[in-house]
């Protein structure tokens, strides 16, 4: 499957939510740990080897797991693989438990459905969909389910 | 450094597999449709399905073929109409050393321009600047009404683990409005990628959470982030989950919002004094009335 790949490169090189060395160990059976500097950027992780510039490669967090393996060490399992884990081990407890909740949090997917809870919630509590003033309420990747639109509970608006 | 590997060869990985099958599994794509592709060595137009979910673009050969020939990551973008031999053409531009212009074209007027909004709209940066919106939104409705909303702030714990790369300023910024020769209304509208980063970078006291720094009451900073974490997960009631409240400057209202760079497609809203994401999204908002005010004058 193609993808672009230079500008993921320079996706990259953005500013990162979490990133910090850690011991890195791929899915396949003989894969052993290396050292890889690990750095999440929206909803892809990037590992580079240290020093270098460009990233060895890149897992995109969606449609992932992420699991505690131990007390320093958590892994991630795509739902289509269950089976096959990408290993990562931690300095400490703390730091797992962050990465572990960053990339719980790293997917589009779940930041979509913070937003429909919270369009929801304002709409009930203030009987205005939020996203009207923006002109974004027809967005399909906004709707709160199946394309059901948020009317106003106040008629003299429709 | 060890220079860039690509230019003598040597692909970066990346999970495809994983990647081709969140293109088909069961969530819901944000848009989908036939456009024209142009190409990268064969400057022929192909047609291809696209499917749109969240920042990535998908296109396969067929409506039904199982796997997507290719896919493209819909992040540090911009999408503008252009000027083209091939009618309703509009193109995916990226904004880093050598990259590709992605020249797509619509079968009619209305898709184009549908497409063109959901593209400008698909990065995740926007969709996190929304959802920092509505959160804040939602904490001033539930301030207003005497915090009595029935739901206990969830338990904050500290941030640790500051990015330790090299996490640069990006000097240039992204458009929030690509300018385009014909019609002002259907360019990107809202293109909140880089700029949201750039902000999150000029608060380097602030910790963050998905690159935005969370407020606590107590304890801001002048500029009005300030240091905090709050648990954040899904709201459909899974074993874990509290609800992230973030805000943005609480306390003294934010200084007048910078005036608006007509043209100015990779200027930055947001300056290094006015860092602030009410002000930011306030920006946007206004040129998203702005142009929807021309577009439908045009109508």
């Amino acid at each position: 499957m193609r993808f672009n790949e230079r500008e993921l490169v320079s996706l990259s090189r953005q500013p990162s939510e979490l990133a910090a060395e850690l011991g890195m160990r791929g899915p396949k059976k003989g894969d052993v740990v290396k050292k890889r500097l690990v750095k999440l950027v929206v909803n892809f992780l990037f590992y580079f080897r240290t020093d270098e510039e460009e990233p060895v490669g890149a897992l995109l967090l969606e449609q992932c797991r992420v699991e505690k393996e131990d007390s320093q060490t958590f892994s991630i399992a795509f739902l289509d693989e269950a089976e096959r884990k990408y290993v990562f081990e931690c300095d400490n407890e703390e730091h797992c438990k962050k990465w572990i909740d960053s990339i719980n949090k790293a997917s589009y997917e779940f930041m979509r459905r913070n937003l429909i809870y919270y369009r929801t919630e304002i709409h009930r509590l203030t009987g205005k969909d939020p996203l009207e003033q923006y002109g974004i309420s027809d967005e399909t990747r906004f709707q709160v389910s199946n394309g059901q639109q948020l009317k106003a509970r106040d008629t003299s608006s429709l | 450094m060890r220079p860039g590997r690509f230019s003598g060869g040597g692909k970066m990985k990346l999970n495809e597999r994983s990647v081709a099958h969140y293109a088909t599994c069961d969530t819901p794509p944000d848009k989908t449709g036939f456009l024209f592709k142009k190409g990268e060595r064969n400057t022929a137009y192909h047609r291809r399905w696209f499917i749109l979910k969240g920042n990535m673009l998908f296109y396969f050969e067929e409506r039904d073929s199982r796997e997507p020939i290719g896919v493209i990551v819909l992040e540090g973008c911009t999408v503008e109409l252009c000027e083209s031999a091939e009618e309703f053409a509009f193109a995916i531009k990226f904004d880093c050393a050598k990259a590709r212009v992605y020249k797509m074209a619509a079968e009619n007027h209305a898709a184009m321009e549908s497409w063109v909004k959901a593209l400008s709209r698909a990065s995740f940066d926007y969709m996190r600047l929304v959802v920092k919106e509505l959160e804040r939104q939602l904490e001033e409705i539930q301030e207003a009404a005497g915090g009595q909303q029935g739901r206990p702030k969830p338990s904050r714990r500290n941030q640790i683990a500051r990015p330790k790369s090299g996490a640069s300023l990006s000097s240039s910024s992204l458009s929030s409005l690509s300018s385009s020769s014909s019609t002002p209304s259907m360019t990107a509208l809202f293109s909140a990628q880089k700029g949201l980063q750039d902000e999150v970078q000029l608060f380097p006291g602030s910790s963050r959470e998905n690159g935005v720094a969370w407020s606590k009451p107590a304890a801001a900073l002048a500029n009005g982030f300030t240091e905090g974490a709050s648990s954040c997960a899904a709201w459909e009631g899974s074993a874990d989950s509290g609800i992230a409240i973030g805000c943005g400057a609480d306390g003294a209202r934010a200084p007048p919002v910078p005036p608006r760079r007509i043209g100015a497609s990779l200027e930055t809203p947001v300056s290094p004094g006015t860092g602030c994401f009410s002000k930011l999204h306030e920006w946007y908002g206004r040129e998203v009335m702005e142009v929807r005010e021309q577009w439908l004058q045009s109508q």
